[in-house]
């Protein structure tokens, strides 16, 4: 085995734990809504949308091909770099996670690399034609869409039902909300899947095992979809809590008017390949849905909260993705780099993991 | 020059994201609107009424579900 090929597996293997932590820290844009409006029990909703983040990352593979060619140069991107950015992302992920807070494993993802190959290779390896077209203008508008519609679904949805009884209505929106709560999760494994499959078919790309332009091959595609299934079957408590009760006080009708939002504009994006954020979108779903009824239903300290992290999220991947390859570089450019920063990273995620653990309580089905 | 973004794609994804999410949660909101007030006429034995209320609600029901699988199949097109 070569030095390129070690490099390789330790890539891949860590791309696959980036998918894990984006479906234990996304699972909320999922099921979020639907626990909080108790359409479903807590465990069975984690279920239902790990099963469906699966077979959603098998529909599409339109975000791969932008991850993979719009957003760095990819003929001079090595596998260390691809290395650097998911240890940038994933390092992202796991503080946001610690925080409760529900910002964007795309961002992280795609702030990671740029910032890993910028700090290798130099501005000239930067697409920013495509992270401004593809990555950063959808970023805005695609929660504000979200929003729109969340509140515009949620108006007329009142002015249809708001004089009936509201029990039977109540029940017939949890209904909903178990279809648009899978739709969304297949959605989420539409779009948040194939980042992954991106990210490992760049670092075959980089290895020369796999043609620039081409699809991910079937293991590539099986193993990302797994990896987030199973990261979804563990749920991420702490972020489901902040969606789901913590922006506004949700009721069936403006979960469903929320999740229905947010289904459509991530389908709708995952068709014309925009990697947009799953839980940019839902969470102006959550707000639109929430304004819509009452401005002042909406929480607006905890979204400011959110948006914050979404700001910060690219240049803090990107910084972090910088500084570990540049860490790597300290042991040369063979595979010394990448197996220290693994150790070290293995051991620092086991512990911040067992700590948050112990801290975590799952929510309440109320 | 090189255009920054795909005004086109962007402008079809904002168009189809606004269409289909008004368009589910309207029409679910349509047979659920249906389905109680077929049971509030019903009880209130006004059988013409809970008839067309049954109607409207069977046919916003299977305009849903059509709504989805057209979404299935527009994503699985392509």
């Amino acid at each position: 085995m070569s030095e390129g090929d070690l490099i390789l597996y330790i890539v891949v293997a860590t791309a696959l734990v980036f998918d894990f932590t984006n479906g234990f820290h996304d699972t909320a844009n999922a099921v979020a809504t639907s626990i909080s409006t108790r359409a479903i029990p807590p465990r069975i909703a984690v279920a239902y949308a790990a099963v469906l983040n699966f077979a959603g990352a098998f529909i599409s593979l339109e975000v791969a091909a932008t991850v993979a060619e719009d957003v760095v140069e990819a003929g001079a991107i090595t596998t260390t770099i691809v290395f650097a950015g998911l240890i940038g992302a994933i390092t992202w992920n796991l503080i946001t996670w610690y925080f409760g807070l529900p910002s964007s494993s795309s961002h992280a993802l795609i702030g990671g690399i740029v910032g890993s190959t910028l700090v290798a290779v130099g501005w000239d390896a930067i697409l920013g034609d495509g992270i401004v077209g593809e990555v950063l203008i959808p970023a805005v508008v695609a929660p504000v869409v979200a929003f729109a519609v969340g509140a515009v679904g949620i108006t007329l949805a009142y002015r249809l039902v708001g004089s009936l009884r509201p029990g039977p209505v109540s029940r017939g929106f949890r209904l909903g909300q178990i279809i648009s709560g899978g739709m969304l999760a297949l959605a989420h494994g539409t779009n948040d899947a194939q980042k992954t499959m991106g990210v490992i078919a760049l670092a075959l790309v980089a290895n020369g095992n796999l043609a620039a332009g081409a699809d991910p091959p079937l293991w590539v595609i099986v193993s990302a979809a797994a990896a987030i299934a199973l990261g979804t079957y563990s749920g991420g408590w702490r972020i489901i809590r902040t969606m789901g009760t913590r922006v506004i006080k949700m009721d069936p009708a403006q979960g469903f008017a929320a999740e229905g939002a947010g289904s459509a504009v991530i389908l709708a994006s995952s068709h014309f390949g925009f990697p947009l954020s799953t839980t940019q979108v839902i969470s102006g779903g959550i707000m639109g849905a929430g304004a819509g009824k009452r401005v002042s239903a909406v929480r607006w300290g905890v979204a400011g909260n959110i948006v914050t992290a979404w700001i910060l999220t690219l240049p803090a991947a990107a910084a972090i993705g910088g500084a570990t390859y540049g860490i790597t570089r300290l042991f040369g450019t063979g595979a010394v780099g990448p197996v220290v920063v693994t150790a070290l990273g293995v051991a620092l995620v086991a512990l911040t993991f067992a700590r948050r653990v112990r801290q975590g309580v799952p929510v309440p089905a109320r | 020059m090189i255009a920054l973004v795909d005004t086109e794609a962007l402008g079809e994804t904002v168009l189809a994201a606004i269409v289909a999410g008004v368009a589910v949660t309207l029409v679910f909101s349509i047979a659920i609107m249906g389905a109680a007030r077929f049971a509030e006429e019903s009880r209130g034995g006004r059988p013409v009424a809970a008839a067309a209320f049954a109607v409207v609600a069977a046919a916003a029901g299977v305009l849903f579900v059509a709504l989805i699988v057209f979404g299935l199949v527009v994503m699985t097109s392509k």
